[in-house]
């Protein structure tokens, strides 16, 4: 880099990339040229410097150049061309494998995450998401929640019922003419739904507090206004 | 105040202090208020006019000063540095230059296309909605601050180059503040200056994020942002690329809660990011913002390096009997943009406005009731603007998968218009509403596909 006069520290979030040697069938297929070679000779292991201490890198004053790293891979991916994903090369069967393009994409995310890059007017990244249809992320995130939820919901269900009848000896047809029940019925199922552990009733907690925290920030000057 | 006689109680300016207390500002339904001169307030002794320190000479105190001194009232404009650079993006809104009547050539750059680019590289490339007129204006700090001092000067207020020290409270209720500060004259020959003292009826703080002023009427601390920005001169091929384009990065590399910048200045462009909750990793996310704009920015020189606390919240207290804050010192700095230019100068206009109409043209004594009027009306303006960006932040900062879907979102045009319609005329405009339906329903959408990604991301193992 020609800025003489900078300290330049590479990102602490480097991994050694390493290529897993039995590979899920879809990913092998793919041709990463550099990263195999790079992988046939040794992983790429960008070198972790320790950070410069604040005080000694302050200013222009430190004008001692670290070594150069040695440049990181950059994302390759035969079906990412120009910027976004080819559909035509996920083709299944002859309609679009969108399973394959959310793991792709997936992929692209993580590996720029762990290795940032640096963009370039030439080789834009327009890829949108919105391209997949709703109903692939459906059928690939939100069934099996919602087969999870909806089998508790039926399991609490039926103990609920059966405990209720067990104590009061009022059925089920007449349990769901009762307002305390149906009341109940509605805590269980937005219970099963916004509880998933336990740890979510302290995240909704903080949230509450979250959402309001700011406000009263600003509501504070009007706290000790003298009483006229 | 106990020396108001009854017959003048009635005349008051009505303010009413119990329903701003109960009700919350977030629903902008602030107590109408009536800004009637005070004329209960006692008027000044032998026919003297009211004497105001501005502490400061940024925009906000050089917008105070100039509409103290327009209104009548005898106005100190106290600077330490006349010639200071602050570290600063440069950024204001169109509103700033009608409402402020700012020449045009103060303005170095017309910033008329932004690109966003995520973490994951997307870039999106916003502005497209802009009329022909309508640009995000670059200044110099210098530029700017010394023009606005300039006028304040030529409307009246008497400019001093002096260092505030303290100030110290007046014993009696309608006493003088006095004010300590050192008077920096480069003829007297003396390198540190004299210490001075004058006194004055009220104080205006516009000393900036590490205000004194704030300091000593104990207005209490706020988080702040820690902005760290380098400027570098590029070559001027590249330095085409950057002629009407400023570019945001977001990501964890380069920062956790905030983004980093590339702004164009005159003939340089600022590179930069900023964080709250990790000010020791600043150089590291810089490092990151160079190496995600490298191509860009490669060849350039850095010729300054700079950084700069940014308020995150107003201070607890912003008014203490005769003394206000105003600017950055009390906090007026947006979430999610860090905007803090505008908001400075008009906070630092309506509360001249609010000490002129309290002391009617600066013949009457103000009050801690007419600096209220003006945090009041302020609040009651902007605080629409403030809640919206400080929910956007809460809700696309929050994580990589945020980002990818804020920068997804901003790719759609209403977002766009809606975007540069409240930045630009800082009015937070409903719109349509199926339009926004839409945008609500595509939000969640977009979010809820970048989540389900970071999920598959965790599983991914490269």
């Amino acid at each position: 880099m020609a800025m003489a006069t900078s300290t330049f520290s590479p990102p602490a979030s480097q991994l050694a990339l390493r290529r897993q040697p039995g590979a899920a069938g879809r990913y092998h297929l793919l041709s990463f040229p550099r990263l195999r070679a790079a992988a046939g000779e040794a992983p790429v292991e960008a070198p972790s410097k320790p950070l410069p201490s604040p005080a000694a890198s302050n200013g222009a004053a430190v004008k001692a150049k670290e070594p150069e790293p040695a440049p990181l891979p950059r994302f390759r991916d035969s079906r990412w061309v120009n910027g976004t994903w080819d559909l035509k090369q996920f083709d299944k069967g002859g309609a679009v494998d969108w399973d394959a393009v959310i793991d792709a994409e997936a992929r692209r995310r993580k590996w720029l995450e762990d290795c940032p890059e640096a963009t370039s007017p030439d080789e834009a990244v327009v890829f949108d998401t919105s391209i997949i249809p709703w109903w692939a992320w459906m059928k690939r995130f939100h069934l099996p929640e919602a087969e999870k939820l909806n089998g508790r919901a039926a399991m609490i269900g039926f103990f609920m019922a059966y405990f209720v009848d067990s104590l009061t000896g009022v059925g089920l047809v007449d349990q769901m003419g009762n307002f305390f029940c149906k009341t109940l019925l509605f805590v269980a199922v937005a219970g099963v739904l916004l509880v998933r552990k336990n740890e979510d009733i302290e995240t909704v907690k903080k949230l509450i507090d979250e959402t309001t925290f700011y406000d009263k920030q600003w509501q504070a000057t009007w706290q000790d206004e003298p009483k006229n | 105040m106990t020396s108001l006689s009854s017959s003048a109680a009635a005349a008051r300016a009505t303010f009413m202090p119990s329903s701003c207390r109960s009700r919350p500002a977030g629903g902008g339904r602030m107590a109408r208020l009536v800004t009637r001169a005070a004329a209960s307030s006692p008027k000044l002794p032998s026919g003297r006019r009211l004497r105001v320190a501005v502490v400061g000479g940024g925009p906000a105190g050089g917008a105070a000063a100039e509409a103290l001194a327009k209104g009548g009232v005898e106005t100190v404009l106290i600077e330490r540095k006349l010639d200071n650079c602050k570290p600063c993006g440069g950024a204001i809104p169109l509103c700033m230059v009608s409402e402020f009547d700012l020449p045009l050539d103060l303005i170095d750059r017309k910033v008329r296309k932004m690109k966003m680019i995520s973490p994951s590289n997307v870039a999106v490339d916003i502005g497209g909605t802009l009329a022909p007129h309508e640009y995000i204006g670059m200044v110099r700090r210098e530029v700017l601050d010394a023009y606005l001092r300039s006028r304040a000067e030529g409307a009246g207020a008497q400019v001093v180059n002096g260092l505030f020290l303290r100030y110290e409270a007046p014993k009696e209720p309608n006493g003088s503040y006095v004010v300590h500060y050192n008077h920096y004259d480069s003829s007297s020959g003396k390198a540190g200056g004299e210490k001075r003292t004058f006194e004055v009826d009220a104080i205006v703080g516009a000393d900036g994020a590490n205000s004194r002023v704030a300091k000593d009427m104990g207005a209490g601390d706020y988080e702040y942002a820690i902005a760290f920005q380098e400027r570098v001169k590029i070559p001027d091929d590249k330095m085409k690329y950057y002629e009407e384009r400023a570019e945001m990065y977001v990501g964890d590399d380069v920062s956790p809660d905030f983004y980093g910048w590339v702004f164009p200045k005159c003939d340089h462009v600022a590179v930069g990011t900023g964080t709250v909750t990790h000010k020791p990793d600043i150089k590291k996310f810089q490092a990151a913002t160079r190496l995600r704009a490298k191509d860009r920015i490669e060849g350039g020189k850095i010729i300054r390096v700079e950084a700069h606390p940014i308020p995150e919240h107003p201070r607890p207290k912003r008014v203490a009997g005769r003394v206000t804050l105003v600017g950055d010192a009390a906090g007026y700095v947006t979430k999610c943009s860090g905007e803090g230019i505008y908001f400075a100068a008009k906070s630092g206009l309506m509360c001249a406005e609010a000490i002129v109409a309290g002391s009617a043209n600066g013949t009457r004594m103000v009050e801690e009731s007419d600096l209220r009027k003006y945090l009041a009306e302020f609040d009651r303006l902007y605080w629409p603007t403030y809640k919206v960006l400080d929910v956007l932040q809460k809700v696309f900062y929050r994580s990589n998968a945020a980002r990818e879907a804020f920068v997804e979102m901003c790719a759609d045009d209403y977002v766009q218009k809606m975007t540069f319609d409240s930045y630009l005329y800082k009015r937070v405009v409903p719109g349509n509403p199926l339009d926004d339906i839409k945008l609500a329903v595509n939000t969640i959408g977009s979010l809820v596909r970048a989540t389900a990604l970071r999920r598959e991301m965790e599983k991914v193992t490269l």
